[in-house]
């Protein structure tokens, strides 16, 4: 961030990982988001909640909501893909970074990104099939979502979800999330969930630890 | 796009396919088995920068307030500061009410969670655009030239003046123009009618007073006539017991509107409720609650609502045993004996009169919507019970704004969807009743010399003395200064920015200039503070000692402490009016104006209102709502929160009880006594005729008029979501939300050759703007929407470049005083004139929006 690097560090960091293999972090249990993508009236108050949190300037957007619309005048529809990072369980950005920057936790799963590391090369933010990696040109450094694990810590539950003004938006344990368990007002009572919907790449790619109840237009067949 | 091509567009960009990436990790693998190196665990869990350099939570005071402007909710804030400095802010989690926890969110009493402007509060308070000391002009008015003075320079400047503009042109000289922009509260409450303002200039004896609310004057008449009363909402939480709810231009999705309506409709959709949207837009509260939409022709709901009115009563589906109960004028049998053989509701609509039956299809040739949809609607609502019909107030901002609100009465009653759970009266929505009064509160609260519609101010400021008082919308006196024309020298704004915000913003201009007194009173510098001769700053909520109550919808109290001290120089407003009192009349005024106060409160502040506070809990809220906790204790938790044991439905007692309506006959009066009774409407406040019963009166612009050969688009300004009015304009988070654009439908695009992200310009006879185009299928065609509340930044020719609708609206307010906002026809064309999304062009230079179209 803002205090200054410390080179050395970084260029061991470099040999160290061009020695080093990567297999991805099989975490003890993974913390995942569920989106009401139905329910959602698209605020954003979850996005400013976030930035607010993150000190976060102009610019960079940890959790972006996406405005779907279709249909031609007057049966038209529409609704909202809300996304930040999905700590997924193979992660795309993480392999890409030449310092070894970004870490997946071992206790719950998240993604982060060490500040000290990052130089700013930007390579994860191109690697990241959802645009989770966001460039800070105040820092000069990429940041993304973390889940506001100072939050979890604490023993609460991120800006963005406690922000929500519907409560569709929550986290949990993602295999509770995707097999219905998790106890949440998120999902409604006659819901689905699914793994992938229109408008965001193929999970398969990183494996996101997210869940979502699709609009109906929305749904992958 | 579809996943595949998404997926195989990634992997060309990435240069990696699913099997590449799989080969890079075991290759990998193999290496470490090959090069026998040793495995390292680099995974280092810490300097992340959630950790560093940002402060958690825990390390942070944490202390409770709520917002404060003018939206139609409140909701709590919670500061987390370091020292002076708020750091973050979060809201209710459940855990500050009593007996609360982390998570807590009942139903009974639900978390107050703030939307995406509360949420941006840090970029307000800390903006660039924030007034820290009192300025004077040096430049010509409007050319926005000021210099820095003291606090002295300035109070002696504004009193001076004062006194010289009372003595040279007597008591109707000062205008008043505050409004509840954002200084709402119990004890600095800044609004039109009884605010701190009104007080002082009423003492000080001279002020002309701005009658007309903005934002709903149709309704607010309407429920007057129609209830006695504009209490006429329900709690929030009653909005889940609907079985269908019509939403007549209502897009809480954008404005929230109370508390938790929005959540509990939610709750309402899981249970079964069916949503119907009345709007020219697709909103995104049709997408979220899956409603039934229902495009219309702007303006014309009040003829759609007669269609339904005879549906049901040619269908013979109207409660008959409630409106022989409760209702006056419905039909013949509900006729007041002394009104006999006039016309009533009933005859109105099969055209027993005037000959004219209002049948669907004669609603369709004015509305739009076809006749079977008509039917179909009035048939759902005559059979679902219980039903809401809510009657939003963006519909009513039109000529003959209120015959749409008592249009909207007439349907609630003859269902009989009035006073029960599930039902809906609204119409205002004001539900539950809160103690509102914190500050001084006397004979002078609300005294004035002549009081006039609030967007006819330039019209009589521009052709006094020759204006008729009908023109005004003057409102009757009982002395003999009725009906004489105001001669308006001086405007004060108090947490307002009306010359922004009032219809014909370039009549206002005009209008300004002949004024020798513009005082703005403000936390930030507005467009409006740009034409004032002197700017007053003023501390916002987060810096003086107030509590917030309910805007509408709620029911709840937030303490609001002085989070942190006033930035810059910047005072609280009641400090400001207190100490012109003072200069103006000593002691006597002084006292008057502020009693707990003495004469050195502009600078020691904190008790005084302290002592206001407590008065406030300890003698009103505590003995008259029954709240069992001290001022401490509150003052502690930073929340208190009723616990009704029922929703409050309006009118409960009124239909259960059989007590009276507030109205003269006791009744729910679609055919008003006391409109029936006028005889010389030039006396009246309104100025023109308004029919007893509601009636469909062609508006003077639609697009049903031959206007439309000239200007062919109707164009609508609601409320945006991303500012409260003009408030929020400038913080740069909210504009990574939206942008200023206007919405046209794809059709209308294409013949015009335009595509979203164009520049147009938009304009009529009164005036221009610049704003991109949004195209899309959720309009309806022939309309275009762009939202009220951009800063107006002027060209040399006097073309608005950010893009705000008050350049073409017309200040020409209905009959009962609705602001006609959306009542404009217009012209649209690409252009090569500048847009200019905000005053700061670093801060907007961002703005982009995601938004996908399939
Ligand atoms: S969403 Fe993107 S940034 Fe987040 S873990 Fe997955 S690949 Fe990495
Ligand atoms: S979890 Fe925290 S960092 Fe991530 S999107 Fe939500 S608020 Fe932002
Ligand atoms: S706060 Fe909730 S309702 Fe609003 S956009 Fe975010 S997820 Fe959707």
């Amino acid at each position: 961030m803002s205090e200054t690097k410390d080179k050395a560090k970084i260029k061991e960091a470099v040999k160290r990982v061009k020695r080093e293999t990567y297999t991805p972090v099989k975490p003890d249990t993974q913390l995942g988001f569920v989106h009401n993508n139905v329910d959602c009236i698209g605020c954003r108050a979850c996005e400013i909640a976030c930035k607010d949190k993150n000190g976060l300037m102009p610019g960079p957007r940890f959790r972006r909501v996406q405005y779907i619309e279709g249909g031609t005048y007057p049966n038209v529809y529409a609704y909202k893909v809300n996304m930040s990072c999905n700590h997924c369980a193979e992660p795309a950005c993480l392999p890409t970074c030449p310092t070894g920057a970004i870490f997946k936790r071992k206790a719950d799963g998240i993604v982060d990104i060490d500040s000290t590391l990052c130089i700013g090369c930007r390579r994860c933010e191109a690697a990241c099939p959802f645009g989770a990696p966001q460039f800070d040109p105040a820092d000069n450094i990429v940041k993304k979502c973390n889940m506001c694990v100072d939050e979890i810590e604490a023993g609460r539950k991120p800006y963005c979800v406690m922000a929500c003004m519907m409560r569709v938006l929550d986290i949990g344990q993602i295999d509770s999330i995707w097999d219905g368990e998790l106890e949440t007002v998120a999902v409604g009572p006659n819901d689905e969930i699914v793994r992938q919907v229109k408008n965001m790449a193929n999970i398969e790619l990183t494996k996101p630890s997210i869940g979502f109840v699709p609009h109906s237009k929305g749904k992958v067949k | 796009m579809s996943t595949k091509k998404t997926n195989d567009d990634l992997l060309e960009r990435l240069n990696l396919s699913r099997r590449s990436f799989l080969k890079t990790t075991a290759a990998g693998g193999a290496a470490v088995v090959a090069g026998g190196l040793v495995e390292l665990k680099t995974a280092k869990e810490a300097n992340a920068f959630a950790y560093e350099p940002y402060p958690k939570d825990d390390e942070l005071e944490t202390v409770v307030t709520s917002c404060a402007h003018n939206c139609g909710s409140r909701h709590m804030l919670v500061a987390h500061k370091w020292k002076d400095v708020i750091v973050r802010l979060s809201t209710d989690d459940g855990r500050y009410q009593r007996d609360g926890h982390f998570g807590k969110d009942s139903l009974e009493e639900p978390q107050l969670r703030a939307c995406l402007r509360g949420r941006s509060y840090r970029q307000r308070i800390y903006s660039a655009e924030r007034l820290l000391y009192p300025m004077i002009r040096v430049g010509e008015r409007g050319e926005g030239k000021f210099k820095r003075i003291s606090w002295d320079e300035a109070l002696n400047f504004v009193s001076k003046k004062m006194i010289h503009l009372k003595d040279t042109y007597g008591p109707t000289a000062l205008l008043d123009q505050s409004y509840a922009g954002a200084s709402y509260g119990v004890l600095h409450k800044s609004d039109q009618i009884e605010g701190l303002l009104g007080r002082f200039l009423g003492m000080f004896g001279s002020r002309t007073n701005s009658w007309s609310v903005p934002s709903y004057q149709a309704t607010t008449f309407s429920s007057r006539m129609t209830f006695g009363t504009i209490e006429d909402g329900n709690e929030d939480d009653a909005f889940a017991h609907s079985k269908l709810m019509i939403m007549w231009g209502w897009n809480p999705a954008y404005t929230f509107h109370g508390g938790n309506t929005f959540m509990y409709m939610r709750m309402a959709k899981q249970r079964g409720c069916k949503f119907v949207l009345i709007d020219p837009q697709y909103t995104d509260s049709a997408s979220a609650y899956d409603a039934w939409w229902i495009p219309i022709r702007p303006n014309t709901d009040a003829a759609m609502m007669a269609g339904m009115a005879h549906h049901i009563f040619t269908n013979n589906l109207q409660d008959q045993a409630f409106i022989d109960k409760f209702v006056q004028g419905m039909d013949a049998g509900t006729m007041p004996d002394w009104a006999e053989g006039k016309e009533n509701f009933n005859d109105y609509i099969l055209g027993t009169y005037d000959g004219e039956p209002k049948t669907p299809e004669w609603a369709e040739n004015i509305c739009g919507v076809a006749a079977k949809d008509i039917r179909k609607l009035a048939s759902m609502y005559a059979e679902t019970k219980p039903a809401a019909l809510k009657a939003s107030w963006a519909p009513g901002r039109n000529a003959y704004g209120e015959q749409y609100n008592r249009m909207a009465a007439a349907l609630q009653a003859m269902t009989g969807n009035i006073g029960i759970l599930g039902g809906c009266a609204e119409g205002v929505g004001k539900a539950w009743h809160a103690e509102a009064v914190a500050y001084p509160y006397d004979q002078y609260a609300n005294i004035w010399f002549q009081s006039i519609k609030s967007d006819r101010w330039a019209h009589c400021v521009l052709n006094y003395p020759n204006v008729k008082r009908e023109e005004i919308g003057l409102w009757q006196r009982q002395d003999e200064t009725d009906g004489q024309i105001p001669n308006i020298k001086g405007i004060f704004w108090q947490g307002s920015d009306w010359l922004n915000q009032l219809t014909n913003i370039n009549k206002d201009l005009e209008a300004i200039k002949k004024l020798e007194l513009v005082v703005c009173m403000d936390s930030t510098i507005t467009p409006s503070g740009l034409y004032a001769d002197i700017l007053l700053p003023i501390a916002t909520h987060f810096e003086r000692h107030d509590t917030a109550l309910p805007w509408y919808k709620g029911h709840y109290y937030i303490h609001r402490p002085k989070v942190i001290e006033p930035m810059g120089e910047s005072k609280t407003d009641l400090q400001v009016f207190t100490e012109l009192a003072y200069r103006i009349g000593g002691d006597v005024f002084g006292k008057a104006y502020n009693p707990k106060a003495s004469r050195d409160y502009f600078h020691v502040n904190d008790n005084v209102d302290e002592a206001y506070l407590r008065e406030w809990w300890e003698t009103k809220v505590i003995p008259h709502q029954h709240v069992d906790m001290s001022w401490d204790e509150f003052k502690q938790r930073g929340v208190y929160k009723f616990n009704l044991d029922q929703p409050h439905v309006a009118f409960r007692d009124q239909i259960e009880n059989g007590t009276s309506f507030q109205t003269a006959s006791g009744k729910i009066e679609i055919f008003s006594g006391q409109l029936a009774q006028i005889t010389d409407w030039k006396k009246t406040m309104y100025g023109y005729e308004i029919p007893s019963i509601p009636k469909w009166i062609e508006p003077w612009e639609s697009l049903n008029s031959p206007k439309i050969k000239k200007h062919p688009f109707h164009l609508i300004s609601p409320h945006p979501r991303w500012r409260t009015h003009s408030i929020f304009n400038n913080c740069s988070w909210l504009r990574e939300t939206y942008e200023q654009e206007i919405t046209v439908n794809a059709s209308d695009a294409r013949r015009l050759g335009l595509k979203t992200g164009d520049i147009v310009e938009v304009w009529n006879d009164r005036g221009k703007c610049v704003v991109p185009v949004y195209v899309t299928e959720r309009c309806m065609p022939g309309v275009a929407v762009l939202h009220e509340g951009a800063w107006i930044d002027l060209d040399e020719n006097g073309v608005d470049r950010a893009g705000n609708p008050d350049m073409l609206t017309l200040d020409e307010p209905s009959p009962a005083g609705a602001f006609a906002y959306n009542t404009v026809l217009c012209d649209i064309k690409k252009t090569d004139l500048e847009h200019r999304p905000g005053w700061d062009k670093l801060a907007t230079s961002r703005a982009h929006v995601f938004r996908r179209d399939l």
